[in-house]
């Protein structure tokens, strides 16, 4: 009887237990299933907020995304100036860059006459580019050089008010916009160890002078037009205008200069264009019986730019002419051969082809160069004066330029000058420069 | 000034400022950048644009740097994926790199079989004058992923803005690599 008991007991026991059993099951399934919806749940909105989070760091890193605008009050708490906290409130708006380039000179013993010249090694600029977004529309740009390793100067420093994307208002010290390299002046750009005579005599780079202006392009036209102070022609020489720019310091402004180019690409690799520069130079300085002298100055050049498989072809021609050229020299007491011209020209071609330019070089590139240049300070004289025969010039360069990377650049050249004054002296030059 | 040289500086003058006439009256009232939307809308009109953020793994990484010849500055890569009708019409890449000190975002779309459709500057923070304009962009144009897709090669350099043009052609091969990559791997 007890053991029909037991095992009654043990059976109901065992049913109780399996129904418990199966309860808890249930529960445990319900619960895992509970803990499971929940995970997909969280991995779910987890895979939300990391897109939501790609997209937000992937955005801000386009640059397309102008960071937080700050109201007054956010401003007021941060304790700053309105303008001291803008750092807070756009991409970070300061930008830096710069070049610079060093020059060794050996000069022949002695020029066609036998004259001797020195051997010249010359850290000849280091340049920083300082640059602030103020917002999408004002923009500050500006270029401070050390030249020769002692000399400061401003090369540039402008405001630009940028209306659209076809036409910006410019207003500062700017660079004239005539010729090729006067914009253009960093030593990866053009080449040769020194700049082209005519750059350097007819159009006197790097030319900057205080005014404003318009800039901008249309489709394949680039223009730019400005309203500068003119040149001091009391500085003047046979050598060209290099002496007659005033670079922005305390410049004389009675007479001021229309300087401006138009620019056209009719396809990719290929530039033509013309600038012009015209404006009074006498700055009410120069005087012949008490009457004021405008010597109106006026410079155009023609110039052209062809990029295509490695080949590198650019020509210019400069003119340039000055009127009452004859007070004007009167005026500085210049007699003879030493005058100033009436008129000057002057243009170059120049040949180079990248060798490693068809083949994978990893951005090295060597590239041989030759310039057939002919450059006349005194072309036309006034009445009286008589021409140098040293100012009318030919020089031939031939040379090679190695560029490990695009942004630093060795050229090695030798440049052969005659003139009918016997007096050219050959030129063997070495250039190391950089721009970042 | 003498006679000749009064006519020719005339005649230039009158020609610059026929150009600036003729610029302002091209003058678009748009103000800044084509923005990614605008752009594609335009490229790909009436489809469907799917946005997608690609996390790529360290072996496509590998892949796509060995194809292009070029670094992948990063394993996040923003693509657009282009429908119509169900069928794909089209992809888009961001690439986001420094020309000078300062970045430069293109959208570069491409056709179904991986040529460059047409590129968008979408962010350009140097000064404007170095951008890349439409026409030297659309020198990309039907081109594949090649050794001739290079500078001083089928592609030509801009005169003044050698950076900008360094820059795009190095992004152009990055998206042209990593698309036959992401591609392979669908």
């Amino acid at each position: 009887m007890l053991v029909i008991l037991l095992v009654f007991t043990f059976m109901g026991m065992s049913q109780l237990s399996a129904v418990s059993s199966d309860k808890l099951d249930d529960a445990a399934e319900e619960a895992i299933e509970q803990v499971d919806n929940q995970q997909s749940v969280d991995l779910e909105e987890l895979r939300r907020r990391i897109e939501v989070l790609a997209e937000e760091i992937e955005s801000l890193r386009s640059g397309e995304v102008q960071q937080i605008q700050l109201s007054e009050e956010d401003i007021r708490s941060l304790g700053l100036a309105p303008s001291a906290a803008s750092a807070y409130m756009r991409d970070a708006g300061i930008s830096f860059a710069g070049y610079g380039e060093m020059i060794y000179k050996n000069y022949s013993e002695a020029n066609q006459s036998g004259n001797i010249k020195g051997t010249k090694f010359d850290f000849l600029r280091n340049v920083l580019y300082v640059g602030y977004r103020f917002n999408d529309k004002f923009i500050f740009n500006s270029e401070i050089e050390v030249e020769h390793a002692k000399e400061i100067f401003l090369e540039f420093a402008y405001i630009d008010y940028l209306a659209n994307e076809n036409l910006g208002f410019r207003g500062g010290l700017l660079l004239v916009p005539v010729g090729l390299v006067n914009e253009f002046h960093e030593p990866t750009v053009f080449f040769g160890a020194d700049r082209p005579v005519t750059e350097q005599r007819i159009i006197p780079t790097t030319w900057r002078e205080n005014g404003a202006g318009v800039y901008g392009s249309v489709n394949n036209v680039a223009y730019r037009a400005y309203i500068v102070n003119g040149f001091n022609g009391s500085k003047f020489s046979s050598a060209g205008f290099r002496g007659g720019r005033q670079k922005g310091a305390k410049a004389k402004a009675g007479n001021m200069a229309f300087a401006g180019r138009v620019d056209v690409t009719p396809m990719p690799g290929v530039l033509v264009g013309a600038s012009l520069y015209s404006g009074g130079s006498g700055q009410g300085d120069i005087k012949n019986n008490s009457r004021d002298f405008n010597v109106q100055t006026s410079i155009f050049d023609l110039h052209g730019q062809v990029q295509i498989r490695g080949f590198d072809l650019r020509g210019l021609y400069a003119r340039s002419s000055i009127s009452d050229a004859l007070e004007l020299n009167q005026s500085l007491g210049l007699t003879g051969a030493n005058g100033v011209a009436e008129t000057m020209h002057g243009g170059y071609v120049q040949v180079s082809y990248n060798l490693l330019s068809q083949i994978r070089s990893f951005g090295l590139s060597l590239a041989p160069y030759i310039r057939y240049e002919k450059v006349d300070t005194q072309a036309t004289m006034p009445v009286g004066f008589t021409r140098s025969l040293s100012t009318n010039a030919t020089f031939r360069t031939l040379g090679v330029e190695l560029k490990p990377i695009q942004n630093i650049v060795l050229k090695v050249d030798y440049t052969w000058v005659s003139n009918q004054a016997q007096s050219g002296i050959n030129q063997f030059s070495i250039n190391m420069g950089y721009a970042f | 000034m003498r006679r000749n040289d009064k006519l020719l500086g005339g005649f230039i003058t009158l020609a610059m400022v026929t150009c600036l006439l003729s610029a302002s009256v091209a003058i678009e009232a748009q103000s800044g950048l084509i923005t990614r939307d605008e752009a594609l809308a335009a490229i790909f009109p009436e489809a469907n644009i799917e946005s997608k953020r690609v996390f790529l793994t360290a072996s496509q990484i590998d892949r796509a740097e060995n194809l292009a010849g070029e670094e992948l500055p990063s394993a996040l890569i923003a693509r657009y994926v282009a429908r119509r009708g169900g069928e794909i019409v089209g992809r888009a890449y961001i690439d986001t790199h420094i020309v000078r000190t300062k970045r430069e975002s293109l959208l570069i779309s491409l056709d179904v079989n991986g040529h460059v459709r047409r590129i968008d500057v979408t962010a350009f923070l140097e000064p404007l004058e170095y951008k890349a304009s439409e026409l030297w962009l659309q020198q990309y144009n039907r081109r594949p992923l090649g050794d001739d897709l290079a500078l001083q090669r089928a592609i030509r350099p801009i005169a003044g803005a050698t950076l900008t043009a360094l820059a795009t052609n190095t992004a152009i091969r990055r998206v042209l690599a990593l698309d036959q990559v992401l591609e392979q791997d669908k």
